[in-house]
């Protein structure tokens, strides 16, 4: 206060009165106002969450169906469907190279040895055949060196 | 006070306890917020929607305080804030300069029925509201409110230093504001 009078010599001297004034029993209403405030804040709160659940509710049911069909599917083919019978599919099946790559290296050692012994290289040539294809893939000097070894 | 707030947080805390607890802490704090808002937004319509956001803004975050300061101090502190964010959309409705809100306080001053002081009290508050924002609250709290120093640091997140630098600069000010239109 000793401050204000040294630098606002005026502004001291008057009286700190309250210009302002409300409406009558503003603040006696105002807590049961800020009462129904609350209360819609409440429902508003309570809708929102209600909301949320119904907008998800058709996407979370599309979800589960998928997911029961799919385990329906799935769970059979791999129970009954013997693990050989699987890989021989694959095989069979044509794949790019990368494809066939990855497919080769999950497979361990007996099963690729077995997959080879099975792979259908039953089929026969007849003398002309392979005389033909023998000389439209190698030169003359490739089946020189071949014939060497 | 300290250990009816703590009281007041305790059940503002508790589910079941919660709606009596807010409705003991609005009648605790209203009318001293209402002042507080009404020296800021200077009008009673702006004063009353500014008092009801602040409360609707504790009733959401009461989970959120961390009993770092005091009830009153994070009351006053919201209650500043929501003033603050009021002007500040005001001034942008209409086309504003964003430092500049005092011929818009001051239409809102002329123009409130509920304006009861007289000629001096009113250059008083022309005076005031031709303050920087900062300096004007500042000004009103220490002036008006009697706060101390060290709340108004917790309040406005301020050094004490630059509020009794704020306070003199804004005192100097409406001094010579007064001593130029006698």
């Amino acid at each position: 206060m000793e401050e204000l009078k040294n630098i606002a010599p005026n502004l001291s001297k008057m009286k700190k009165e309250n210009p302002f004034g409300t409406p009558k029993h503003y603040f006696d209403d105002f807590s049961a106002r800020m009462q129904m405030q609350i209360e819609a804040e409440k429902h508003v709160a309570n809708d929102k969450d209600f909301k949320i659940i119904n907008l998800l509710k058709p996407a979370l049911g599309l979800a589960a169906s998928f997911a029961i069909i799919f385990m329906l599917v799935y769970i059979p083919i791999k129970t009954f469907i013997p693990q050989e019978q699987v890989i021989e599919t694959i095989a069979s099946t044509n794949y790019s190279d990368n494809e066939m790559h990855s497919i080769l290296e999950g497979l361990d050692e007996s099963s690729f040895f077995s997959l080879l012994n099975n792979d259908d290289n039953d089929e026969t040539f007849s003398d002309d055949d392979l005389l033909a294809y023998v000389s439209s893939n190698f030169n003359a000097y490739e089946i020189f060196e071949y014939t060497e070894e | 006070m300290q250990g009816t707030d703590k009281n007041i947080i305790a059940d503002l805390k508790d589910v079941n306890k919660r709606d009596l607890a807010f409705h003991q802490l609005v009648g605790t704090y209203q009318e001293r917020l209402y002042w507080h808002i009404r020296k800021i937004v200077m009008n009673h319509d702006d004063a009353d929607d500014v008092l009801q956001n602040t409360f609707l803004k504790v009733w959401r975050s009461i989970d959120n305080f961390r009993e770092e300061s005091s009830l009153f101090t994070w009351l006053y502190r919201i209650a500043t804030n929501e003033s603050i964010t009021f002007i500040n959309s005001k001034k942008k409705k209409s086309f504003m300069p964003m430092n500049d809100a005092s011929e818009f306080l001051m239409d809102n001053l002329t123009s409130d029925p509920y304006f009861e002081g007289d000629e001096i009290q009113l250059k008083l508050q022309k005076a005031i509201l031709r303050l920087p924002e900062k300096q004007r609250i500042v000004f009103n709290m220490k002036y008006f409110d009697d706060l101390k120093y060290d709340e108004m640091s917790e309040i406005l997140d301020t050094s004490v230093g630059a509020l009794k630098a704020s306070y003199h600069h804004a005192a100097k000010k409406i001094e010579e504001y007064l001593k130029s239109t006698d």
